[in-house]
């Protein structure tokens, strides 16, 4: 960027004024020093005014200074003197004149071009300087550990982030050896790492560093290369981020997850021991409970019919009672064992039709009708997708509930059906016109042993909803019922779509 | 009925054994019923060793078999019959209190030719009982070399 050329009219006055002045002083000067007999020092001392005019006024004012010059030379001092005559014995002081005036122009136009581009240069700098000062302190604002190494490991800069962090001060830290300064450790060989920052121009890794007050951190680091004009490698710019934090949390996090890991691991053996224990329980049940109370039975069979004619009608009683509670509890233990078993088994999931399988239940119930002429009232049913022998139990535990609270009604009506359920549900209900229930008993109703019933209105064990519910839970559906007293019950189960094909 | 082959029954619980001694008694096939109390000594009957060393060497019509025995158990006991050439003749029915799904599938992965659940009601265990009797002991023609009373 170059300065306007200064030229109002009072400099260009000045400048030839500078012309007339200097050859006038020149002049004064070379008449007086032949005054005092002094020879031949007019044609330096011209020489002189004219240098001193190119020089300072540039090349007009020069040439006017040349031509007063060389007429007062001619006027004052060539032979004959006080005369404008040239004699030809002259003339090559007056090439020698015009020739030094050119020299000089020369001289001084490449001056002014050379202080034209110094002037630029510096102006360059300045900027460059006030730019760099500027990023600078903008670096110097920012937390982030950022500082400048050159190619042999010797930090150039240190910003405010990195004084803070590893506890040197720019003035301690520049001109020593980054990594003797930080001790730094490597993740890898730091020749593979150079390497990979001569190829890509950047490396970025977790670096070890010791800070001023002998603490260890961890630090997240940048590495950017810099490349001169030449395309040579000149600096590192390394930005690192204190992350010894992050990194002890990251390990916390590590070391309780493995302990997660192993505590899930020793629970599980629990639960699997327990799950065996329970096994275990539930076959020492079919086993060994049974067996004492076939031998109750049996022996109380055998007693009735060897002494039965020596009973009385109490007697008799007694042992229909004990021959019935017999039976009850062998009923109860059925049950308990088929509830358990749902909870152990796998589910086997097949595509499964409910209107084949309803029919198949009904003609499982029919008999537990006693004759009584249900109307039976059965949907379109789409198909399921689920264990069938499980769906199959808690359908006949379900129907055959349904016929049971409606045997004592004179027109017992049992519908099934099906309605599209919320988001992806298929609910598939069972309603029948029987003797319903109060529905503030409903969070029994799916108990296990839970009756709504005394035993003598209606026979069960108290297992067969809680088994639909287990069920029902396995196939990831939901059971909920709706009743009235006296005014029929529907029961309904959901199950997700998702098992629909 | 001609012939009545020789029922063995392995049953450790004596009210069972006793139960199932007075069903067969109502069908008159008791003569003929050999009672062992464990796995242990049905295999010394069967291989006719320890206190069965004097008896003849002829196979049972049937063996009622209960699994869970003292010694060894019931399956064990089946697993030894069905791998000895001799003795895998014999029709075995496990006679047992476990509707387990895992007993009836091992019992059958063995070879067991029927398996009972022992009903906890006395008439159908009777009936149970009777049933199996006539059918193993007069009914079936057991494999050659088992001993039959004329």
């Amino acid at each position: 960027m170059s300065k306007p050329e200064i030229s109002s009219p009072r400099v260009t006055v000045l400048k030839f004024g500078l012309a007339i002045v200097s050859v006038a002083i020149a002049l004064g000067l070379a008449l007086l020093a032949q005054v005092y007999a002094i020879p031949n020092l007019e044609f330096p001392l011209l020489l002189c005014a004219i240098a001193i005019t190119i020089w300072y006024a540039g090349n007009g004012p020069g040439a006017l200074a040349l031509l007063v010059a060389v007429l007062s030379f001619e006027y004052f001092f060539a032979e004959p003197r006080f005369s404008f005559y040239v004699h030809p014995a002259d003339r090559p002081l007056f090439v020698l004149f015009i020739l030094f005036g050119f020299i000089m122009a020369w001289f001084s136009s490449r001056r002014r071009r050379i202080e034209r581009e110094l002037l630029e240069a510096r102006d360059k700098l300045e900027i460059e300087v006030a730019e760099r000062t500027q990023q600078a302190s903008l670096l110097n604002l920012t937390h982030d550990t950022v500082f400048v190494r050159d190619m042999s490991d010797v930090i150039t800069y240190w910003n405010r982030g990195a004084r803070e962090l590893y506890g040197w001060t720019a003035q301690d830290a520049v001109g020593r050896r980054t990594h003797d300064l930080l001790q730094t450790i490597f993740p890898a060989p730091l020749e593979e790492i150079n390497a990979e920052l001569l190829r890509s121009g950047r490396w970025e890794g977790d670096l070890t560093h010791t800070k001023l007050d002998g603490t260890k951190i961890i630090v997240g680091s940048r590495w950017a290369l810099q490349r001169n004009a030449q395309g040579q490698p000149d600096a590192i710019l390394e930005t690192n981020n204190d992350v010894t934090e992050r990194k002890r949390a990251e390990g916390e996090i590590r070391k309780l997850n493995e302990e997660l890991e192993q505590r899930v691991v020793e629970r599980t053996g629990d639960l699997e021991m327990v799950n065996k224990e329970l096994e275990a329980f539930a076959y020492s049940i079919s086993h060994d409970l049974r067996a004492p109370l076939r031998h109750m039975a049996g022996y109380a069979e055998l007693l009735q019919k060897n002494a039965s004619s020596s009973f009385d009608e109490k007697s008799r009683r007694y042992m229909t009672m004990i021959l019935e509670s017999a039976k009850r509890m062998g009923d109860l233990i059925d049950d308990l064992l088929a509830f358990s078993r749902i909870g152990r088994a796998e589910t086997k999931k097949t595509k499964v039709s409910l209107e084949q399988l309803v029919k198949e239940v009904l003609s499982e119930v029919r008999p537990e009708t006693d004759g009584h002429n249900v109307g039976w009232r059965i949907d379109a049913l789409p198909n399921l997708y689920g264990d069938r022998a499980m769906l199959r139990l808690a359908l006949v535990n379900l129907v055959s509930n349904a016929v049971k609270f409606t045997r004592k009604r004179p027109q017992p009506e049992i519908e099934i059906g099906c309605v599209d359920g919320k988001e992806n549900d298929i609910v598939v209900f069972i309603r029948d016109n029987g003797v319903g229930f109060d529905m503030k008993y409903v969070n029994k109703l799916f108990g296990v042993f839970q009756r709504l019933h005394r035993a003598e209105e209606f026979e069960g064990t108290g297992i067969g909803l809680a088994t639909v519910q287990r069920i029902i839970h396995r196939h990831g559906g939901r059971v909920w019922a709706e009743g009235l007293v006296d005014q029929g019950a529907t029961f309904y189960f959901s199950v997700p779509k998702s098992w629909e094909e | 009925m001609s012939e009545l082959g020789r029922i063995l029954i392995v049953e450790d619980d004596p009210k069972d054994v006793e139960l199932t001694l007075t069903a067969l008694e109502e069908y008159n096939l008791v003569n003929e019923v050999v009672v062992t109390r464990d796995g242990e000594e049905a295999l010394d009957y069967l291989y006719c060793r320890g206190n069965f060393k004097m008896r003849t060497s002829d196979n049972p019509a049937v063996l009622l078999l209960d699994l869970k025995l003292p010694k060894v158990d019931g399956l064990e006991v089946l697993q030894q019959i069905k791998s000895n050439e001799k003795l895998k003749m014999i029709p075995v029915v496990v006679l047992t209190s476990s509707r387990e799904e895992r007993d009836m599938v091992a019992s059958y992965k063995l070879g067991v030719n029927a398996y009972v659940v022992k009903p906890v009601d006395f008439h159908e265990f009777v009936n149970a009982i009777k049933e199996l009797g006539i059918f193993w002991a007069v009914i079936n023609e057991p494999p050659p070399g088992s001993i039959r009373k004329k």
